[in-house]
């Protein structure tokens, strides 16, 4: 199974430089989707939020379900890249770039919704801490504004992460083409030449964001999830809001990397480089995050149950057995019951398997988003007060358009920039020839010539 | 001296008669917003009457209780809004500032009374209806959340009025649209700052109690009603 | 811009050539700071990579970014907050927690911005001009050369390349 360097490049490159009619059609099918969106988008900028489903108590249901649904799958490609390169765990290698691409991508959707689903979005700049003279400024005690600083830093950081280390493969593709390609891919690789200093420099930067970017995307989540924890609404006020959304929000993300992964090995013919072991790594992973997920839901319902206070148990109880009862127990379901013994059982954790398992969480987690926001918001204090929330097709539509733009995204992505970073990919294989990684520099240049003169052809 | 405006809603006296509500509709330019949309649960009524049934017939006991903005002294509408559309006047009072409000709603997320409202749709008067519009009050566009604002447009009339005629106000000159209204005198508003008005008198009844009290939100709105 | 340079199978002849160049340099007449190593992946165990990265304050330059990204945040949330004419009825304008978050999100910005900066400016990127490259590299070959050699040193060079293990010299000009 030793490819030569030469082998690999042709596969990884073979996308950029071939398109299927399937390609064609998925982008077709995704890029309606976009277009419906943007139309119902404009619909309701045009006659107002009142076009959706939302009214009185219910002032956020499936906007703000799915910004912190798009927010949680982004924490993907920080957990594979970030912690994985900070743990020097070699199986990371093919998986980094797909999972950086997820995190900038679903950053990207989430980071609309704040933006449009606001009653005046033309308006929304004023969140902006820019001098005007209409004595406006940013509340920054509003968890909204934290929203602003932390995505925004976020969005940055991740961009950066992935382009980084794109830089060199770029280089490789300025190099193999010619023409307008060749332009393109010289201005994206900024002239980069592969000096040992240059490669020096852009690992170490890749440390460095490596270890800043995980406190970020910690903060993220947890700010997103004081949205909620900062206010006086039954099951909302809790201080286990924080830790609770960022292992619900990593929990999805590696749901939705092995999804993609599948989805990649499939059409990109990426068999040799995408094998069991790595979907079976992320599904122990993904075990882990299932019975973390189950962990902190249990201790928040528990809390809420022994402590009887009677407009939290309104809401427990609706979810429990009641009005939502139907959702609640598709949840558990969904995040629980299905994955923990496909992905426990070492027979079944195959691609297959932790596929099914993905799609099970995907959809048990927009659940558990929409469960968080809507009972709480539909049983507040005073029952006269109480309602309910039915979803419109405009809202329908947009959220399906929210999955259209990120396949959009990929589908273009993946036929831009090799989705699997070639030169980490080399890296990995010295690494291998040499005795694994982080071996010292002694024992290579002893026997290097020898093991690796041999190993090449 | 400042005054520090407060109301007083006395249960026991309340018929449900809700002549607050249209009176309220009427003064501040309330969108009637149709059946369907009141359906969808959208209706707007900055103050409403709770109907509450205790027991069973034949000793069924039902029990009023108007609910408006209570003006919370520490209210979860103000730290949570982006743009600092709601905040709080030195006289007490919860402002909400509608050409600041980009309507996120986090505001009518945090409010525990759920008295703030939202405008769905911009709001529509048919013929002639837009003659009865009060020109003190402004019209909210489509995208601003709104609420009871005790008649903020009353208080600083009447303020002016008492500043012009170079006089102190005095108590029960100002009366918000749903105090003026109420037949039983069910409601009233004053100063709690000044210790003769009857707001002030009646906030120390026995029979005083703070609507959802518990949370810390210290509204400004006290309920009167026997413990029976 | 003129140079001679080779292509080698691997890093371990790789770092033989730049030995050899290096201890040549009183033979040959080059300059030991004119060597170019050009690969398409890092080598880091190879002294050849140690000896062209150098020391990198990336660490350092990130945490300073970061302590100006933090005051540029206290002074965005504190600062600014108390000169505009902000009414808030008695509740705290400037308060320690909420401005905490804001102060700890700028400084993160402020770490990754500047490893941004350092890592462009040190790479020195972006370089459009033409520079010392061959495709071969990215086959996995290693390129070792010299830039603007002294006249007549050509054989001596080429020779030395040889030695070590050399695939192929060829001659590289930035104008050509």
């Amino acid at each position: 199974m030793k490819k030569s360097e030469e082998q690999i490049q042709k596969d990884l490159l073979r996308p950029l430089f071939e398109a299927s009619a399937g390609y064609w059609f998925a982008v077709a099918a995704a890029a309606s989707l976009v277009l419906a969106g943007a139309g119902a988008m404009f619909y309701g900028f045009y006659n107002g939020i009142g076009v959706w489903g939302l009214n009185s108590p219910v002032f956020w249901a499936f906007d703000i379900t799915n910004f912190v649904f798009w927010i949680g799958i982004s924490h993907a490609g920080t957990l594979i890249s970030a912690i994985l390169r900070l743990a020097n765990a070699a199986w990371r290698r093919p998986v980094t770039r797909c999972a950086e691409a997820i995190t900038v991508f679903a950053l990207s959707i989430g980071a609309i919704i704040p933006i449009s689903h606001v009653g005046r979005p033309w308006l929304a700049f004023w969140m902006f801490p820019y001098p005007n003279e209409r004595g406006l400024w940013p509340n920054f005690r509003s968890p909204l504004a934290w929203d602003f600083f932390a995505i925004a830093t976020y969005l940055i950081g991740s961009i950066s992460f992935l382009l980084l280390p794109m830089i060199p493969d770029f280089a490789l593709i300025r190099d193999s083409t010619t023409g307008f390609r060749k332009k393109f891919y010289g201005l994206l690789s900024l002239g980069w030449q592969g000096t040992p200093r240059q490669w020096h420099r852009l690992e170490t930067a890749m440390h460095v964001m490596a270890i800043v970017i995980i406190p970020v995307a910690v903060s993220v989540h947890t700010i997103v999830s004081w949205d909620f924890a900062m206010t006086p609404v039954p099951m909302w006020r809790s201080t286990i809001f924080g830790p609770y959304f960022v292992c619900g929000a990593i929990f999805s993300g590696i749901a939705a990397l092995i999804l993609a992964m599948a989805l990649l090995r499939k059409f990109l013919r990426l068999e040799e480089y995408l094998q069991p072991m790595h979907f079976s790594n992320l599904g122990k992973l993904l075990l882990t995050f299932s019975l973390l997920w189950f962990y902190f839901t249990f201790a928040e319902r528990l809390t809420t149950w022994y402590a009887n206070e009677e407009s939290e148990m309104n809401v427990f109880w609706s979810g429990v057995r009641g009005e939502f009862a139907p959702l609640f127990w598709a949840m558990v379901t969904l995040n629980f019951l299905i994955p923990v013994p496909i992905l426990a059982i070492k027979r079944l954790r195959t691609i297959t398997g932790t596929v099914v398992a993905s799609i099970c969480v995907v959809g048990g987690m927009w659940l558990e988003r929409f469960l968080i926001v809507v009972p709480s918001l539909s049983r507040k204090y005073l029952p006269y007060a109480w309602g309910s929330y039915r979803p419109t097709w405009v809202e329908m539509i947009l959220m399906a358009s929210g999955f259209g733009l990120m396949a959009l995204l990929y589908l273009v992505f993946s036929k831009i920039v090799p989705m699997i970073a070639i030169w980490e990919l080399k890296v990995g294989m010295q690494e291998a020839h040499t005795g694994g990684a982080g071996e010292p520099a002694m024992a290579c240049q002893a026997s290097g010539k020898s093991v690796i003169g041999g190993a090449s052809s | 001296m400042p005054h520090h405006w407060a109301m007083v809603v006395d249960v026991d006296r309340c018929t449900g008669c809700e002549a607050c509500v249209v009176a309220c509709h009427a003064e501040n330019n309330l969108p009637t917003v149709g059946e369907d949309q009141a359906a969808r649960g959208r209706a707007m009524h900055w103050i409403r009457v709770e109907r509450y049934w205790e027991g069973e017939y034949p000793e069924a006991k039902l029990r009023f209780q108007p609910v408006m903005c209570q003006q919370c002294e520490a209210a979860p509408c103000e730290p949570v809004c982006p743009t600092y559309a709601s905040y709080h006047t030195p006289d007490g009072l919860n402002a909400q500032v509608y050409n600041r409000c980009i309507g996120t709603r986090f505001c009518a997320n945090a409010c525990p009374y759920d008295v703030r409202f939202f405008n769905y749709f911009n709001p529509v008067w048919q013929k002639p209806l837009h003659l009865q519009l009060n020109p003190d009050v402004s019209v909210r566009s489509v995208g601003v959340m709104e609420k009871c604002t005790f008649c903020i447009q009353r208080i600083h009339a009447g303020e002016e009025k008492a500043k012009a005629e170079k006089r102190d106000l005095q108590d029960g000159e100002i009366k918000p649209a749903c105090v003026q209204s109420c037949s039983p005198m069910a409601l009233v508003f004053g100063d709690r700052d000044d210790p003769n008005s009857e707001v002030s008198r009646l906030s120390r009844s026995k029979r005083g109690v703070k609507l959802l009290g518990e949370l810390g939100t210290q509204p400004n709105a006290s309920y009167l009603q026997a413990n029976d | 811009m003129k140079a001679i340079y080779a292509l080698f199978p691997d890093p371990g002849s790789a770092q033989d050539a730049f030995d050899a160049l290096r201890g040549s340099s009183s033979t040959t007449g080059i300059d030991a700071a004119k060597i170019v190593v050009v690969s398409s992946e890092p080598f880091e165990g190879y002294d050849f990579s140690v000896e062209d990265a150098g020391k990198s304050y990336m660490f350092p330059l990130a945490a300073l970014g970061g302590i100006a990204g933090g005051g540029f945040g206290y002074w965005l949330a504190s600062f600014t907050q108390q000169s505009y004419p902000l009414n808030t009825g008695g509740m705290p304008i400037v308060t320690s927690w909420t401005n905490g978050i804001i102060i700890y999100e700028l400084t993160m910005l402020g770490a990754i911005l500047t490893t941004l900066a350092t890592l462009l400016v040190t790479a020195g990127l972006p370089n459009f001009k033409r520079q010392l490259s061959d495709p071969e590299i990215w086959t996995g070959k290693i390129l070792v050369g010299v830039t603007d050699p002294p006249e007549g040193a050509r054989a001596a060079l080429e020779e030395k390349f040889r030695q070590a293990g050399a695939l192929a010299v060829k001659d590289f000009s930035s104008t050509s």
